[in-house]
């Protein structure tokens, strides 16, 4: 079963009298697999945002259909096992970490012991457990996303959308929230996320999707899409500067070209974390 | 079993029916969040402020004191429970959409209609607080006010005959009944109904505009056509086209009981009652129209 | 969709527009509200409270323009206060408190204010103002009782006016007719269910007052033949006044309420 399925969906958003229509998405024809992890990408305004506002019914499609695990996305029913985490979210300052875990699990149907019980976990998994009585006035960025990843599995759903997950957090809660897609991937749930923070998508999707201008124009399995079949990448190690010629030569002889010989590089997100995690670990040797 | 292996999600059992434990979630929330604002608290406090002062009038005789100080309630009741009801309601869409808490409440399975009856109805309890506490104030400002006067009555027929005991009595009694005045009721339900109406107006504004300031200026301007509505009717009664266009505003003058009340009148329960049937109908189907109007508005 | 409630807003409009007319004639017919407010009532009370009025806050007003009434009397400013007193029963033409005080005002205070005037000329002029005022007073309460006719109180004040005031304004006082139209309106408030013990006594005084003796002893009679365990009344007072009228009026011993003991 897809967990997500839309064809031929279409929206066009009217700019009013004279300034005709937008063409915000045009004939979409998505299929997201039950148990993966999928990136639905592309630059601001082509499209990310209102694929997810149509299949959760906030904003009605101009053409064409969608359905989530077979149910037609204009169903409330549809929304029983779907999380949703928007871009940005405040959520209600006033209410208390714990207090706004209470009030979505209530919407979902859980009460008594069990959501009790499920906003411990869930605390404890987005690491908020010691902020739970603080008010949402006084998160942090990071912090408020981790509520709202929060607050979108409190019901324990099967589908989750999460709209730019990582935007505005830095490399340690960014990891963190990747590690937790992956998680949550391992535990069979689907995730379509939507972003534009490409280097982060392609460590946790499965697939993923390019929109641009409302239509689809690149989508497949994101291993076989950043490969370079034509190219053979070897790393070796510990070998001697005299033995580099011979390689080389091995290489020509065979018929194929040295496009470049150089030592690898890591990520700059790699060296960050790296530097905190010793950092953090010397710290700990002086205690 | 699906292709994949796994089990399908939703049984053919599931469904979402309309919940009243959605709608009441919805409205504790909107309650709590507008309690912990400080804004809907300083409303309050001038509202108390006002019904307290009302006590400095001792130069007068006890029966201008009581009528200035149930007139002062009241209209400071119905003055404050009017601004909370418009600007509490207004502020509750376009703050949720603002702040996209309304996207997480949407993608939930809940209902438009239950989100929006929700919110009300959070508006409504806000109200009903609110009152509440003036109501505890102005009572408490009565009973002060009473034990004064019977005090002074006492005092005053102390070794008197007992035929002018028997006076002090009477009049002690009579003071008894214009302070728990039960006719006082009537004109606090009369302001409920008045500002639960003002509200759904608002509210139905709210589910066009994304303008905290239009959505405050119009129910306001409503509010006092509808004031106006029975003048209108006194002058241009014979303008059938134009009365039938005014119908369709509110006339929010029948709901002013309180003056008569307060001049120690009895106003039948059957006109409050009629008053409230004509308040709770409106209401309804001015939620009903912000409903048709929410449920397709694009968010 | 804009059509939909469209007709649904003026739809309930027009079938709730019977519910409303029969409201606003029910409140027309129990006399709720005061004067509209027209443009000569917003000019006598000024812009801030015409808005205050405008907005349903009659009780307010009034009793706003009635406390700058009494602060006009301290100043002994009483062309002012008589128009505030003015405005105020226009204001609230239901009010028992607002006709019974103003009166009061026009006729004790104000009266006794133009009466001792130091810019008097003359005695006679302070006399003939005072007098004025008292008439003042009358025509008002006149038009109180045409408000509240269904009420004893403004009749007992206006037998009030009669009996203090008025009986003494003409040129050999105490004057006659006005204790016999003090007796009529003390009569007419007696008549009330709801009127306190002492007005059909002060009834009876004013048929004395009024001449009528044999009127007076028969309304005397009648209090004391009221059921006296389930009505208040003075006794002892009636008591009193029945003997002594008895006496006066000769009346036989065997025809008394309170025979005398023969020797």
């Amino acid at each position: 079963m897809d967990a997500i399925r839309t064809e031929q969906l279409t929206k066009k958003y009217d700019l009013g009298w004279r300034k005709g229509k937008l063409l915000a998405l045009e004939k979409l024809n998505l299929r997201v697999r039950e148990g993966e992890v999928y990136g639905l990408l592309g630059p601001n305004g082509s499209g990310k945002s209102t694929t997810l506002k149509l299949v959760l019914d906030l904003v009605v499609p101009t053409a064409g259909d969608a359905w989530i695990f077979d149910v037609p996305c204009s169903k409330v029913v549809s929304r029983l096992h779907v999380g949703f985490l928007p871009e940005n979210p405040y959520f209600y300052r006033y209410l208390t970490g714990a207090e706004t875990l209470e009030f979505y699990g209530k919407l979902c149907g859980v009460r008594g012991a069990a959501l009790k019980k499920r906003i411990d976990e869930l605390l404890d998994l987005v690491g908020l457990s010691r902020a739970r009585d603080r008010r949402l006035a006084g998160y942090s960025k990071g912090m408020l996303q981790r509520i709202g990843l929060a607050q979108a599995l409190i019901h324990d759903p099967k589908l989750l959308l999460l709209d730019e997950p990582t935007a505005g957090v830095d490399p340690i809660g960014s990891k963190d929230i990747r590690d937790l897609i992956l998680r949550l991937k391992g535990m069979g749930k689907t995730v379509l996320l939507s972003s534009h923070l490409l280097a982060q998508v392609q460590d946790v999707c499965d697939r993923i999707g390019v929109l641009n201008r409302g239509q689809m124009i690149l989508e497949g399995d994101v291993q076989t899409l950043i490969s370079d079949q034509r190219r053979l990448s070897i790393t070796v190690q510990d070998l001697p500067e005299t033995a580099r010629a011979r390689v080389e030569d091995a290489v020509r002889a065979a018929g194929a070209s040295i496009v470049s010989v150089g030592h690898p590089q890591t990520t700059l997100e790699a060296l960050f974390l790296e530097a905190l995690r010793k950092d953090q670990q010397g710290e700990g040797e002086h205690d | 079993m699906t292709e994949t292996g796994t089990t399908a999600p939703f049984t053919s059992r599931e469904r979402v029916g309309f919940s009243a434990h959605r709608v009441s979630v919805i409205a504790v929330n909107t309650l709590t969040e507008a309690v912990r604002q400080k804004v809907f608290i300083l409303f309050l406090l001038i509202g108390l402020v006002f019904i307290a002062s009302a006590v400095f009038f001792a130069q007068f005789t006890f029966g201008e004191q009581m009528k200035f100080i149930k007139d002062t309630s009241l209209g400071v009741i119905s003055v404050i429970s009017t601004l909370i009801a418009i600007v509490g309601t207004a502020q509750l869409l376009p703050s949720e959409v603002e702040n996209r808490t309304i996207y997480t409440i949407l993608a939930k399975p809940v209902r438009r209609f239950e989100f929006l009856l929700g919110k009300f109805c959070g508006s409504l309890l806000l109200l009903l607080l609110s009152m509440a506490a003036m109501c505890i104030l102005f009572a408490a400002v009565l009973w002060i006010k009473e034990q004064g006067m019977i005090r002074e009555l006492s005092q005053t027929y102390v070794g008197e005959s007992p035929e002018a005991h028997v006076e002090a009595r009477k009049q002690i009694e009579q003071v008894q009944t214009e302070v728990l005045d039960v006719e006082l009721v009537k004109a606090l339900l009369a302001d409920l109904a008045k500002a639960t109406l003002i509200a759904s107006v608002t509210l139905l504004v709210s589910t066009f505009s994304t303008s905290l300031v239009f959505n405050v200026v119009v129910p306001f301007m409503v509010f006092v056509a509808g004031m106006l509505r029975g003048t209108a009717a006194d002058m241009w009664g014979a303008h059938r086209l134009f009365m039938a266009v005014l119908a369709v505003v509110p006339d929010f003058g029948l709901f002013s009981i309180a003056d008569e009340i307060n001049l120690g009148r009895v106003v039948p329960w059957g006109h409050i009652g009629r008053i409230i049937t004509y308040g709770v109908a409106r209401t309804l189907v001015i939620v009903v129209a912000a409903h048709l109007v929410f449920s397709r508005r694009e968010i | 969709m804009k059509l939909v409630v469209a007709i649904l807003l003026f739809g309930i409009g027009f079938v709730l527009l019977p519910l409303e007319n029969s409201l606003r004639a029910e409140r027309l017919q129990m006399k709720y509200g005061g004067a509209r407010v027209t443009f000569q009532l917003r000019e006598a009370v000024g812009q801030n409270l015409a808005i205050a009025l405008l907005a349903g806050m009659r009780g307010i007003v009034a009793d706003f323009l009635w406390i700058q009434s009494h602060d006009f009397w301290e100043k002994r400013e009483w062309l002012r206060q008589y128009r505030n007193i003015e405005i105020v029963v226009t204001l609230q033409p239901q009010s028992i408190m607002f006709w019974d005080l103003g009166q009061w005002h026009m006729a004790w205070n104000i009266g006794y204010g133009a009466f001792s005037d130091p810019k008097n000329r003359t005695k006679a002029e302070g006399v003939k103002r005072e007098r004025e005022w008292h008439e003042k007073a009358r025509e008002f309460l006149v038009r109180g009782i045409g408000n509240i006719p269904n009420r004893y109180e403004l009749y007992f004040t206006m037998g009030w006016l009669y009996f203090e005031k008025l009986s003494k304004d003409c040129d050999s006082p105490p004057c006659h007719d006005a204790f016999c139209k003090s007796a009529e309106y003390f009569g007419k408030a007696a008549s009330f269910p709801d009127a306190p013990q002492f007005v059909p006594r002060i009834y009876a005084r004013a048929l004395e007052k009024c001449g009528d003796i044999h009127a007076a002893y028969e309304e005397w009679k009648h209090l004391w033949y009221l059921d006296h365990s389930t009505t208040q009344q003075a006794w002892s007072i009636i008591e009193r006044e029945i003997r002594r009228l008895e006496d006066d009026l000769q009346i036989p011993n065997q025809q008394r309420v309170f025979p005398k003991p023969t020797p």
